[in-house]
């Protein structure tokens, strides 16, 4: 719909810059207050400019240990990250996996099976969390990367996503592909994977989003700082009442822990846009 | 190259609906078998056992004499054209031919020649870099059967493969298709509904009806000596008129009063009596030989006028082929002269034909009989 009316015009317009304000505001104050000092910071209000630091607090926090984290953002950064690759990418595999089973081989108790994947929609990492924390501690699995991965890498979304893509498969390409002497591997390397690129390509994003975003789990799996992930270590950087808050440092970490997901996004939208552009099937 | 044997196949499916109830059928070798049928008789089934997509709930099919019930449909050596063509969407037209060859370890270089001899065959060598998206129906149409083609398979499948095509490529793809065939002489079994299609394909028509098979013979043999009422009906266009007739002094008289001599020797009192539409003749006179029609409706097909004429106490119009343009039209009085040596002759209840001992012995090769 289109309305050619200015009145119209400079509301959408002003609402729009509104919400955009809204919205860049804190980044803006977060990329403005790491700039400066510690001291510069509790002398006056937020600073709407830059300090004199440039990126030295950038550098600081990335090369040296953190005070209260007693590591570098470095290491939290690739905890994070190899907790949400490993998330995503083992969440993408079994669900492909599991759908595929669902929806191409008949066997026995199948419809049962899909039903229990189905219901675990309905109960989140948190429900379950007690019972799995412990089950991860008798497997000694406190404060490693298998711990932080292991009990989120299944997930019913992704499976059941598949499923419905699948569906839409003709069954005459699997027929096709029997006929051509492909086996139920080639099948799916050859002709399922290349056509769910786009799917793959966008549950990846959700499911590292989701991944970096964890808290409570890796919160009570890791004791190490080691492990921690840079999720949790935000909220460590705030919480504690012996002296001032580095402000310059968390900010710094807070902008550090938003580039990761944003460069996601960015890369796997420009495959999106591709994959939309010469979508097949 | 192969011969076939199909030996009382029978195909049960999961939910207990028998869709065939034994077919016995000896193909041989380089032959070009049309399966021919209504929709929902057990074509496709028939085919998909042949393939190996469906399994075989009993009987035996054999491939050049072994048994193949339990192979895997790529362990048959057959080769299948879908009605949708199921090509891979996402490879090119290319790969989509090699992708049989890629499987069983051919290697690139010998894929590649090939395909590229296959394609100048069938005249799609400049489309072999494209997406099936970017091919017209007729070229996807192309592309399926080359995919057929270059595994050089025993056995070619066709299911329903031009129906998604528009009338004169239909006719086109099935000239060619019967020219390949019969080039690469590969032994095919093709299904359609379209008996136009069978007809002018085949070697031997295989006509189904409710799971089970009418009859199997040559064009010409079916629609000459067609077994049953069915096939009768099923053959030829316009579709064979039936009237029914009761036995008089030799002679079969109809209820309007004509009289027909005829050769056939007759036990039943009542019989269905079959005419096709191009053995009933225009003349000027009423005699007791003759039919007196209204005309209905008159179809001007330029070389010839179909006229759908009503005969008293008759309830189904009749379809009569005159030669050329005639002059008649809706309303006239219409003097039909069926052709005596040309009827056919079905029994009331079964269905079957009358004059014919050897109903039941379906014409087929000797030698694949062997099997
Ligand atoms: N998977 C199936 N399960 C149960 N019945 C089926 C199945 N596939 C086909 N049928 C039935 O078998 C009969 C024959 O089907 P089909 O071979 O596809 O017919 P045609 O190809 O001659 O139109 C139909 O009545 C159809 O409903
Ligand atoms: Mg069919």
């Amino acid at each position: 719909m289109r309305y050619r009316r200015p009145g119209l015009d400079i509301a959408s317009h002003a609402v729009l810059i509104l919400a955009l304000l809204a919205f860049c505001l804190p980044v803006w104050l977060a990329f403005t207050a790491a700039t400066h000092d510690q001291a510069s910071l509790y002398t006056s209000t937020a600073p709407l400019w830059f300090g004199d630091q440039g990126l030295g607090n950038f550098r600081s926090v990335l090369s040296e240990p953190v005070a209260r984290l007693g590591t570098d953002v470095t290491r939290l950064l690739l905890n994070s990250t190899v907790m949400a690759l490993g998330i995503a990418c083992g969440k993408i595999i079994i669900a492909i996996l599991a759908a595929y089973a669902i929806v191409f081989f008949r066997f026995p108790l199948r419809r049962l099976c899909f039903w229990l994947i189905f219901i675990t929609l309905m109960l989140p990492v948190e429900v379950r969390i007690m019972p799995t924390y412990k089950i991860a501690a008798d497997l000694n699995l406190l404060n490693s990367y298998a711990g932080l991965i292991l009990p989120l890498i299944a997930s019913a979304t992704a499976t059941f996503l598949f499923r419905q893509f699948y569906l839409t498969v003709p069954p005459e390409l699997l027929e096709a592909a029997r006929v051509d002497g492909a086996g139920p591997w080639r099948f799916l390397k050859d002709i399922l994977l290349p056509l769910s690129k786009t799917n793959i390509a966008a549950l990846f994003v959700i499911m590292f989003l989701y991944g970096w975003n964890q808290y409570l789990w890796p919160l009570l799996i890791t004791t190490e700082s080691d492990y921690m992930t840079i999720v949790v270590s935000l909220k460590r950087l705030l919480s504690s009442a012996d002296n001032l808050v580095p402000w310059q440092a968390v900010m710094a970490t807070a902008l550090l822990a938003m580039l990761p997901p944003v460069a996601v996004i960015v890369l796997m939208q420009r495959y999106f846009v591709k994959g939309l552009v010469d979508a097949e099937k | 190259m192969a011969t076939l044997s199909l030996d009382a196949l029978r195909k049960t499916y999961p939910n207990g609906f028998t869709a065939l109830h034994g077919i016995d059928l000896a193909i041989d070798d380089g032959e070009l078998i049309v399966v021919v049928g209504p929709s929902g008789c057990g074509k496709s089934t028939l085919l998909r056992m042949l393939a190996g997509l469906e399994s075989i709930s009993d009987g035996e099919l054999a491939i050049d004499g072994r048994r193949v019930n339990d192979l895997e449909p790529a362990e048959r050596d057959i080769a299948m054209v879908f009605q949708n063509y199921a090509l891979y969407p996402h490879m090119s037209v290319a790969d989509n031919m090699g992708y049989a060859l890629k499987n069983r370890g051919v290697p690139k270089a010998e894929r590649r020649r090939k395909v590229e001899e296959t394609a100048r065959l069938i005249g799609l060598e400049d489309l072999l870099d494209r997406r099936p998206r970017q091919l017209s129906g007729g070229q996807r149409q192309r592309v399926a059967m080359g995919r057929a083609i270059v595994r050089e398979p025993k056995v070619f499948l066709f299911d329903e493969p031009l129906s998604n095509l528009d009338a004169k490529l239909r006719v086109q793809m099935r000239i060619e298709i019967r020219r390949l065939q019969k080039r690469l002489g590969v032994t095919a079994v093709y299904v359609t509904h379209d008996q136009v299609e069978a007809m002018t394909l085949a070697d031997r028509l295989v006509v189904m009806n409710g799971g089970h098979i009418e009859q199997v013979g040559t064009p010409m043999h079916l629609y000459e000596r067609p077994a049953s009422r069915f096939v009768a009906g099923f053959i030829g266009s316009p579709a064979m008129n039936f009237l029914d007739a009761r036995r008089a002094d030799g002679d079969l008289a109809l209820p309007c009063g004509t009289r027909i001599a005829t050769s056939h020797e007759v036990h039943n009192d009542a019989v269905c009596l079959g005419i096709r539409p191009e053995h009933l003749s225009r003349v000027s006179e009423a005699d007791d030989t003759t039919l007196t029609t209204r005309v209905e409706l008159v179809e001007p097909l330029g070389a010839d006028t179909l006229a759908h004429v009503r005969l008293d106490g008759q309830e189904e119009p009749l379809v009569a082929r005159l030669d050329g343009v005639q002059p008649v039209a809706e309303g006239d009085t219409l003097y039909l002269r069926p052709d005596a040596s040309r009827l056919h002759l079905f029994d009331l209840d079964t269905g079957r034909r009358l004059d014919d001992k050897d109903i039941h012995s379906c014409p087929s090769s000797p030698s694949s009989r062997l099997a």
